[in-house]
């Protein structure tokens, strides 16, 4: 048979036309697909059995409720904890992605001394040889935690000076501790009861204190309406996220804030809108209207606002003396909705050690933010996660990251009550890594260790009796067996939380209106701590989106 | 029963703080951008955008207003045109569902998608080394050259599911069953259930007076409500969204 031209033209197309008609071509579809996702360089999750762990975030001091899910021994998503009394679910953008930070590419993982790699026996050794020849200092950026006790303890012993490095928010409550002698960490924002909340540039509804504390009271009482049970009043330069979303925006200069909060002083007392006298700001209301760029009626416009729906307190966002004699003219100092003194005590003990003139060492703690200076002529020990860029300290030492250190978490700097957790430590420690507290035990043996004084602290509360334990289910502390359960719960990632603060149990009082003006450092991020580096995925936030601003370049 | 499973977002309640975003993306394995990627080319299936009134001075006022995918529930425009057939209506759950492994990447959705909430996976996907031990296990990568989308955390949906059929039920649990960014959202503003049931919160939020659609003229039934009492706002949900995003960098 002579197979012809035609006949092989004819015989390819049925053989196509009949390939069509069997599933080969369909598998093979299938299959090529399949193969496309499976390219070597196509990243891979892990597989194993998903387990959920309940612990504390420990990127800021707001110290969130954080549910974990951990795949094969690590970390494979973080959520907010409902049950949390404090945070009830909400969480900053960050948080959602902390897990991946200690994958991140400026992760520390070994010692640096100068620019080039060393080793922890030259840091310990050169750390020892400084603590034989003069002062040295350690530097703490949360000051209360059981670690901190090892810094002072380490401090005390070898003629040190214990340095704690404050939150804008905390700062924002130093002049109510200067002027009433109560400690900082024992104040707080009642926020809860307050219905008019004045903010002074304070990134409220972007980060400020506990995030979901506030977003959470102002969600549920002022979001939308017209005329809110909550007011928000923000007094700001620009349209921030805050100011967007108050009831009230207040655009002044930059800079003016104390001018306004005279203006605000003279009005209430000029017009006898407070009960209790105060002393007369020396600016006039014509004075601190030219300065601030609002006419003198909206100047005394606000000061009726403020005062329509009580209480009020007004929130700084930073230690400006004058804001906060606002608050003594206003009525909203040791009152309901206003500044309160915290009950217990268990609150953290900040020592104000003074600075020596000279100091022939320091040792930065990684909580410290990493745009701190240290002082010029001192050896610098930075622990520290993520290298920030630049050159801040002769020593870098690679520190514990995220979920990697057991650590406590006292009270946010705003709340209004009590709360202690513990973070346990859910990722084991990367080879090379030590935090501050470990290296300090080395040099010095006698050191407490961070265990025995969360223990401690865990039976000091126990001990109280006071508050409620916010677990799978909330339980009283009376209820509780034992130190010892206690704190097997809180390491499982329960929370304590104390008895609500009792009014009037300190005064301020001023003599003379404080003049000092400072201007409020800006921040373009969610929180007043910036971290050294940034969650990959925060990309999607300033890159692949317009929502925020880029962060800025580091230095050197 | 079949579902229909949607969202109604309160804008007066969002503050813009992008931990949707960052929650979408961490659940569902969403890649970090690289270097030379813009607004345009990202990855951002759930996406908070800023608009204004567009009056300048103390009368300016700004909304923040969370993108997904609508859902359509009418002549879904992506899946009329998709000629690979990666995109499909799921009858039981109302979710349009976009199926990577059938995408050819020809980017037709995207063109007839009246909300741009589709995005093309420009790269690669790549985390920094040692970064894959985060990944989510409960959802594979994407390749390069598809389109992705706001699928409502499918993996989330079949957690909930085996779990109802371990304990012998073929419904769902409706607390079992919250996509991320829902969760995530610290100010309860978007709420998220089952819009054809009565019970369920979302129902009623739905047929609230404040209640409105993005481009309802379209006549495509997103199954993603708004609710806002400012006027302004529910003028924009007319508007196209490029004139949208005019707005948002105005």
């Amino acid at each position: 048979m002579k197979v012809t031209r035609r006949d092989l033209l004819i015989g390819s197309a049925g053989a196509v036309a009949g390939l069509a008609l069997t599933p080969v071509p369909w598998k093979l579809l299938n299959d090529v697909s399949i193969w496309t996702q499976n390219f070597p360089w196509i990243p891979q999750p892990a597989y194993g059995p998903v387990e959920t762990k309940y612990s504390a975030c420990t990127l800021c001091e707001s110290g969130c409720g954080i549910r974990v899910r951990m795949a094969e021994k690590f970390p494979v998503g973080v959520a907010g904890v409902r049950s949390h009394p404090l945070t009830k679910g909400a969480l900053c953008p960050l948080a959602f992605a902390a897990h991946q930070l200690n994958w991140h590419p400026r992760r520390l993982r070994e010692v640096r001394h100068a620019g080039r790699a060393a080793s922890w026996a030259e840091a310990q050794a050169a750390f020892q040889k400084a603590c034989g020849e003069g002062p040295i200092a350690i530097v703490d950026g949360r000051p209360g935690r059981a670690v901190s006790s090892v810094f002072e303890a380490f401090t005390r012993k070898h003629n040190g000076s214990y340095q704690a490095v404050l939150s804008a928010e905390s700062q924002a409550l130093a002049p109510y501790a200067d002027w009433s002698g109560v400690p900082v960490a024992s104040l707080g924002y009642d926020l809860e009861n307050a219905r008019t909340i004045v903010s002074f540039g304070a990134p409220v509804l972007d980060g400020w204190g506990t995030p979901g504390r506030f977003t959470q009271l102002w969600s549920e009482r002022a979001a939308g309406a017209a005329d809110p049970q909550l007011r928000l009043i923000q007094i700001e330069p620009s349209l921030s996220r805050s100011a967007a979303r108050a009831w009230r925006w207040v655009r002044v200069r930059e800079g003016i804030e104390a001018q306004l909060a005279a203006g605000l002083a003279r009005v209430l007392l000029e017009e006898r809108l407070v009960t209790q006298p105060g002393p007369m700001p020396r600016l006039s209301l014509a004075e601190a209207a030219a300065q601030t760029g609002l006419a003198p009626e909206a100047i005394r416009d606000l000061s009726h606002t403020m005062m329509e729906n009580r209480p009020v307190v007004v929130i700084a966002a930073d230690g400006n003396p004058a804001i906060a004699a606002l608050n003594v003219l206003l009525g909203a100092v040791a009152t309901p909705g206003g500044i309160v003194r915290k009950r217990g005590e268990v609150q953290p003990h900040v020592p104000d050690d003074p600075v020596p003139e000279s100091i022939r060492a320091m040792l930065v703690d990684s909580t410290v933010p990493w745009e701190f200076a240290a002082q010029a002529n001192a050896e610098v020990f930075r622990f520290a996660a993520w290298d920030g860029g630049g050159d801040r300290a002769g020593w870098l030492l690679p520190a514990p990251g995220f979920l990697e250190e057991l650590t406590d978490v006292p009270t946010s700097p705003t709340s209004a009550l009590p709360t202690y957790a513990v973070a346990q430590n859910l990722v084991a420690l990367p080879i090379g890594v030590q935090s501050a507290a470990q290296f300090l035990v080395k040099i010095d043996p006698t050191m407490p260790a961070v265990e025995k004084v969360i223990h401690a602290r865990c039976g000091e509360i126990f001990r109280s009796r006071q508050g409620s334990v916010y677990g799978e289910h909330p339980i009283a502390a009376t209820k509780v067996d034992s130190a010892q359960h206690l704190e097997e719960q809180l390491r499982k990632g329960a929370v304590w939380m104390g008895e609500p603060p009792s009014p009037g149990k300190f005064r301020c009082e001023l003599k003379e209106w404080p003049m000092e003006n400072r201007v409020a450092p800006a921040t373009s991020w969610a929180t007043a701590w910036v971290p050294p580096v940034f969650p990959a995925l925060a990309t999607k936030l300033y890159q692949e989106s317009n929502l925020r601003e880029p962060p800025a370049e580091r230095r050197g | 029963m079949s579902a229909r499973y949607g969202f109604v977002i309160d804008l007066d309640r969002c503050t813009g703080c992008g931990a949707c975003m960052m929650a979408c993306a961490a659940e569902n394995n969403v890649p970090p951008a690289p270097a030379r990627a813009t607004p345009r080319t990202g990855l951002t299936p759930m996406l908070v955008r800023k608009v204004s009134n567009g009056i300048e001075g103390t009368a300016r006022r700004e909304a923040f207003i969370p993108i997904a995918c609508m859902h359509c529930g009418n002549e879904t425009p992506c899946v009329g045109v998709c000629p690979q057939q990666a995109v499909e209506v799921d009858k039981a759950t109302g979710i349009v569902m976009q199926m990577p492994q059938r995408c050819l990447g020809c980017r037709y959705c995207m063109t007839a998608c009246p909300y741009h909430a589709r995005y093309f996976n420009w790269w690669d996907p790549a985390w920094p080394v040692g970064m894959e031990k985060s990944l989510n296990p409960g959802v594979a990568v994407r390749m390069r050259g598809v389109v992705e989308k706001c699928n409502l955390c499918p993996a989330r949906l079949h957690s909930a599911k085996e779990k109802a059929a371990a304990a012998g039920k073929k419904e769902i649990d409706p607390a079992d069953y919250l996509p991320a960014c829902a969760e995530a959202c610290p100010t309860g503003a978007i709420l998220f259930g089952n819009l054809a049931d009565k019970n369920d919160p979302v129902f009623s939020a739905a047929h609230s007076s404040d209640a409105f659609r993005l481009l309802a003229r379209l006549g495509t039934e997103p199954k993603v409500y708004y609710q806002s009492k400012q006027a302004w706002v529910k003028a924009l949900a007319e508007r196209d969204s490029d004139r949208a995003t005019e707005a948002q960098h105005a």
